[in-house]
């Protein structure tokens, strides 16, 4: 177990990358009837996004960003594009942070998803980050 | 050396003893709340929800029995005992209760887990039906219980469970027992009826699983519900048209789709849906002209698939329907 501790930095990093791949080559072209499952699972997907949209315009959310150089509107424009998986996943990170704590912790959250997918060149927020091609 | 380790000893007790007594339970909901939501009442009683004792561990059982015949069913523990106890874990599962209530031809709503959403509930006549967890995190005892009332003076929660009715337990007891279980809470309400803390998305999924599980007359009347409580949704009319659409009911599905079509232009789901629905019916040239408005409205969803439709039909389009026109130009 403590061997694991060890690499959990490595490890959570490539798990997130994994994360991003997975997401990124997801597709939603459709052929076909739009089942009632679909359909509330997309309403779902719009509900997740509103809420961070609207977690943003909280001020300690936004004073935090500030503080380290990301403009609220360059979050929004990433939220606005972040694909259904990417959106549950912040949910079940929310679900489970404990109350008091949650603003850091999406934060946190936010820019570990952020700085990935910049250096996989899907988004180009951090300019100090070189993307991998 | 001996003294020092009794003393970091008893430091570490104090630590622990002080850690849990993090755990702290919130304010009693204030009676003034946010605007838009009714005020609560003091104290609310509901008189006529049932009550049965519980035998041996049968929780279960018991309280369904109770949130079932509160709803005007005739049922007792004894029959629900065969669908919801299993006797080699001592009790029932949230699945198993869930599941029986269904099977009743019941939604099975839950609940927010904050206790306003269960005194609101309570306080539109609908007994709340909770999961508690008496003992502690790492050694549970499950138990299930029905909120009947509660007394906002006296800080209690009235509880229909094991072999008390309607007991009144302190608030702080209760919070600490319900949220060890997640503070799990559901209502059991006929298809007709909508929870008075009733969220469209969480009712349709709600609706939704009663379909999935075969249960179709009574989730059509529950997306029936959804539709006049949300009449600003298309989803509620998609899935009934779904549903007939299912049972191969084309013509019903053409009308509930041409419905949204006409009520929401700009859903392209809607057409979608019209489109593959009017192909079935024998209206080629109209499921044509519903697809190319899905394409036009969400190229990126509907775009890429040519769909051939017409092949081989026969339809002369003497019964299909005229369409609402498109609310864009379509290629």
């Amino acid at each position: 177990m403590s061997e694991i501790r060890n690499y959990l930095k490595q490890v959570s990093l490539v798990m997130a990358v994994l994360m991003a791949m997975a997401t990124t080559f997801s597709t939603t072209a459709h052929a076909g009837m739009v089942g009632t499952g679909e359909i509330i699972q997309q309403q779902q997907t719009e509900l997740d996004r509103q809420q961070l949209l609207n977690m943003l315009e909280k001020q300690e959310v936004q004073e935090k960003l500030a503080e380290m150089g990301v403009s609220k509107d360059q979050v929004a424009d990433r939220i606005q594009n972040l694909t259904p998986t990417e959106l549950a996943d912040f949910e079940q990170q929310l679900a489970e942070a404990p109350a008091g704590q949650d603003v850091v912790g999406i934060i946190v959250l936010f820019l570990l998803v952020f700085i990935i997918t910049d250096m996989l060149c899907a988004t180009n927020i951090f300019s100090f980050i070189n993307c991998i091609r | 050396m001996y003294r020092l380790r009794i003393a970091s000893r008893l430091l570490a007790l104090t630590g622990l003893v002080l850690l849990a007594g993090c755990a702290s339970t919130p304010p009693w909901p204030e009676p003034e709340s946010e605007a838009g939501k009714p005020v609560l009442p003091n104290r609310v009683l509901l008189e006529d929800v049932p009550f049965y004792a519980q035998e041996k561990y049968q929780c279960g059982p018991a309280s369904l029995a109770m949130m079932l015949n509160s709803q005007g069913l005739e049922t007792d523990p004894d029959v629900l005992n065969e669908l919801v106890y299993i006797p080699a874990r001592e009790g029932s599962l949230q699945v198993e209760m869930v599941a029986g209530a269904r099977s009743h031809n019941m939604v099975v709503y839950p609940l927010e887990p904050k206790l306003e959403a269960v005194l609101e509930e309570v306080s539109a006549g609908n007994p709340v039906l909770v999961m508690q967890n008496l003992l502690i995190d790492w050694w549970p005892q499950w138990h299930f219980a029905v909120v009947v009332g509660f007394d906002s003076d006296d800080e209690t929660i009235i509880l229909n469970t094991d072999t008390r009715k309607q007991h009144a337990m302190p608030y702080k007891a209760f919070h600490a027992t319900w949220s060890r279980a997640e503070r799990w809470a559901v209502v059991v309400l006929p298809p007709e009826q909508i929870p008075a803390t009733a969220e469209p998305l969480t009712f349709l999924r709600a609706a939704h699983d009663l379909e999935s599980t075969g249960h179709t007359r009574a989730a059509l009347s529950a997306y029936q519900t959804a539709e006049q409580t949300w009449p600003k949704q298309p989803a509620p009319i998609m899935a009934q048209g779904n549903l007939a659409y299912g049972q191969q009911q084309w013509s019903g599905a053409v009308v509930h789709f041409r419905r949204v079509v006409e009520q929401f232009p700009d859903y392209a789901e809607g057409w979608n849906n019209l489109a593959y629905t009017l192909e079935q019916a024998d209206c080629p040239v109209q499921a044509t002209a519903a697809l190319s408005c899905a394409r036009s409205l969400s190229p990126e969803r509907f775009g890429k698939e040519e769909a051939a439709f017409g092949t081989g039909q026969t339809g002369d389009g003497e019964n299909c329907p005229a369409l609402p026109s498109c609310p864009v130009p379509t290629q």
